[in-house]
Formats: C-alpha cells, structure tokens, sequence
C-alpha cells in the first residue's frame, strides 16, 4: 500500500471540506495511504511573495521540513499549494545560500529538499495508474461530456520542468477518459478563473470565471472538471455572484472518479450549481 | 534638474528593479506576447509590455502609480511566456511592494488584504476565512457589500466559519518575527 504525506492547504478544511472527503474516499478505493502532515501551517499563498522572498519559501519550507521527518513524498491537492511547495521544495534543494536562509528562519526545523511534490493528477497517474481507474469502473459516464479546465498555476511553476506540457496539459484528460466520460477539446484548460480577486474586486471574477463558463457551455458540456479548490469555488459561486445566464456544475477530479465506482457524489450537497442532472445521466455498467 | 542628473535617476530606476527583481528587464525586445496572453490588459491602463519599456526608460512615477500593477492576478501566463525569460509577474509583484513603501500605491485593497491574510497566520498558522475577510470589509468601510453573497456560502458550508489554528503557534510567530526582523535590518 502506497503511504504519501498529505499536505491539504486551508482551503480543504474550509470552503473545500467535500474535496478533502472525495480524495480520502477515492485514496481509499485505491488503496494509497495519505497521512496528514503533522501541524501543518499555511503555504503563504500569494500574500507571502507580495509581501517578502523569504517568506515566501519559510512558509512553505516548514511543511516540507516537517514532512521530511516524516519520510513518505507529498501529495498536495490544490494547485497554488503544490506551485509554493514544489518551488520551495526544487530552489532550496538546489541553492544552498537560500537553504541556509530559509532553515535560519524555520529552525529548529530544517528542510533539505529531499522529498518529491506531487499534485492530485499525479496521484492517479503515478500511484493509481490509469488502467487500474479503467478497469475500476461501476458506472457508465459515457453521456456525459465534460471539458478539463485546469486552472492557470498547475503547470505555471516558474522555472522548474513542469509535470505535463505548460500550455496544453492532457494528464487529467487521460484521467476522464479512463472514468469513461467523454472529453471535449477546448482552449480554455489554463484560463485564469480570477483566482483570489472575489474579495478585493467581485466583478473581476464574475467576468472571467463567466467567460470560461460561457465558453464550457458553447462547447455543449455538461460539466466542468477542475483539479482547483479556487477554481472550483469562483466558478461555482457565479450564480450568486450575480451571473443571470444558466450554469453547468463544476466538479473536481476525484469526484467525476467517484462517480465511476461508487455511482454518486458524495458532497453533493456542498456544489452550488445541483449535481442532480448529471446523476441522472449516468448508467449502471 | 540637469539633463545629465536625469538621465542618471532614470537609469537607477532601472537598476533598482533589476536588482530586487533579480530579472534580466533591459532583455525586453517589446514582442507584445505577455500583454497578448494576458486575462486583466483591457482593465490595465498601462499594458504589461508598456510597464516592461516605462522601466527602461526610467519612468518611475508613471509605473509605480499605475493601476496596472495592481490588477495582476499573478497567473503567470506572461511570465511562462516570455521569450526572454523574464518573470514578469515577479517584476510586477517587485513593483508594489516598492509602491507601498512609496506611498503611491494607485489601490491598496488587495495590498490590505494581503497583509491581514499574513496576520491570520501568523497568529493561527493557517487562515481564519470568516475574520479575514470581516476584518478586511471593517476597514474597506464596505461591511454590506456582499453580504448576501456571503450568507449563501456559509450555508452551503462554503467559507470556513472557525478558526484553524495550529498546535505549535509560536513557532510560526517566530518565523514571521525572525523575517520581519532581518527586513528592517536592511
């Protein structure tokens, strides 16, 4: 059984907790172990680079020291978490003047470097393997079209070898088609959602999560899939935002997966735009 | 002012930027592919190349007022684009933080923001949603401005309602203090 340290970010214990819940169960299913980093703090999101470098790598250097202890590579959900982590992670284990720095301003820890960032696609695609999520299916999720939207930092991380193409990413595609739903082409995959603007300036968001909306419901889909907490929030928060035109719902990854081997969605509930229609698609295989 | 003394001011504007972005700026040839790529340049009134050639030319006060640096989402479609391999969104981020320090900041919301959200984890380790962003609607004066937007997201359990602190505060206190403390040093 496959035991990863698992780094949630604030987001899945917050405005995201039934991510959180549809990642353990998929984990579960397919028998991987994710252990909680032990007291685990914030990343520093964007607040920590506008304000300060160092902070900037302190903040998430901490979690990873911590994992380091703890032995196992990390699985980190939510794409801005994982680009902070993985950064922190790559420059401090190549440029020792900064990992002096950093270990100054989070000693007593220390973090070297020495264990591996993944994200959630990489979770399926390398610990999961996309034949054993074919081969895992219950339900047949062949009506239902969905287009994968990505979200802008996934593949962004600047200047380190990103873990699939930069501008036209297909892994989470491979990941849908194996669940047995159909994926439809589009060029919106890394489109910015508005990304952390909801609070300082609303009509930002509205505009662009509205256009990669528009966009998803011109292409005939039924669903957008993201891999992003933030992504998944602002687009599903459109209806009451203030967006008068219909919308489709917005699922994460690991729920189209649950869909596929449990036939349901297990924080339905929690989606803004109803999940019901989609349900209602699917077909015993 | 002497024509001499000004073309010298307006190379240090350069330099500054250079070296606290640690980006290679007077590599920019002006192909215009981070204003194309990007999803804020109809809301920016200097577009994103433009800032890149104001920095070469010395123009201070025109960038550093600007709206434009403030309307980045730091999505880093410029930044991965750039045929020369300059951060741009770093430059950008290099840009506010030396517009507050002036004082000429064109909108500080996000900066705000920004700063109550490092408050929130530097006293819990991690961010406490709800107080974040009432905290931060208090000082905008804009307490009533999407309230209604907020109930239904508390409904639906969509914003965290309680606090998330960390076991060991004072060790993330501490990390915070040691930083703040090496910056004013400088």
């Amino acid at each position: 059984m496959p035991v990863l340290s698992y780094y949630p970010g604030c987001s899945l214990k917050t405005s995201n907790r039934f991510y959180e819940k549809s990642i353990r169960d998929v984990s579960l299913f397919f028998d991987i172990e994710l252990r909680e980093i032990n007291d685990w703090s914030c990343c520093g999101a964007s607040s920590a680079s506008a304000v300060d470098d160092l902070l900037a790598y302190a903040l998430p250097a901490r979690n990873l020291a911590i994992a380091e202890t703890e032995g196992y590579h990390i699985i980190c959900p939510c794409p801005a978490c994982y680009q902070r982590l993985r950064v922190a992670n790559e420059k401090i284990r190549v440029d020792k003047g900064l990992m002096d720095e950093v270990n100054d301003a989070i000693a007593p820890l220390s973090c070297y470097g020495s264990m591996e960032v993944k994200n959630i696609i990489e979770l399926f695609t390398e610990y999961v393997g996309i034949e054993r999520i074919a081969a895992s299916i219950n339900y047949d999720l062949s009506s239902i079209a969905v287009v994968p939207y990505y979200g802008c930092v996934l593949t962004r991380s600047w200047r380190i070898k990103p873990f699939d193409d930069t501008e036209d990413p297909v892994s989470m595609d491979n990941i849908i088609s194996a669940a047995g739903a159909s994926v439809i082409s589009w060029q919106y995959k890394m489109e910015c959602c508005g990304a952390g603007k909801t609070i300082t300036d609303k009509d930002t968001t509205l505009r662009l999560s509205s256009r990669i909306m528009d966009m998803a419901l011109k292409k005939g889909a039924d669903a957008i899939v993201t891999p992003c907490p933030l992504c998944q929030l602002n687009l599903d928060l459109l209806p009451i935002m203030g967006r008068r035109h219909e919308s489709i719902p917005v699922l994460f990854i690991t729920e189209v997966i649950e869909m596929a081997i449990h036939g349901r969605i297990g924080g339905g509930r929690s989606h803004i735009v109803p999940v019901d229609g989609l349900l209602k698609k699917m077909k015993n295989a | 002012m002497k024509e001499k003394d000004k073309r010298i001011l307006k190379a240090n504007f350069l330099d500054e930027i250079t070296e606290k972005s640690r980006e290679k700026i007077s590599s920019c040839y002006q192909c215009y592919r981070c204003t194309n790529g990007c999803p804020m340049a109809e809301s920016m009134d200097i577009y994103p190349h433009k800032i890149m050639r104001y920095i070469l030319l010395g123009e201070r006060k025109k960038v550093l007022c600007s709206g434009a640096i403030w309307a980045c989402l730091m999505c880093n479609t410029c930044s991965i684009r750039c045929p020369n391999d300059i951060d741009v969104a770093h430059v950008f981020e290099t840009l506010r933080r030396i517009a507050i320090k002036d004082g000429v900041a064109a909108n500080d919301n996000l900066w705000e923001f920004e700063r109550l959200f490092l408050e929130s984890i530097k006293n819990y380790g991690r961010l406490y949603e709800l107080a974040t962003i009432l905290h931060y609607k208090l000082e905008k004066k804009e307490f009533f401005k999407d309230t209604v937007m907020g109930i239904k997201m508390m409904l639906k359990a969509r914003m965290g309602i309680l606090p998330h602190s960390i076991k060991d505060k004072r060790h993330i206190k501490g990390v915070f203090e040691k930083i703040e403390k090496g910056r004013s040093e400088v």
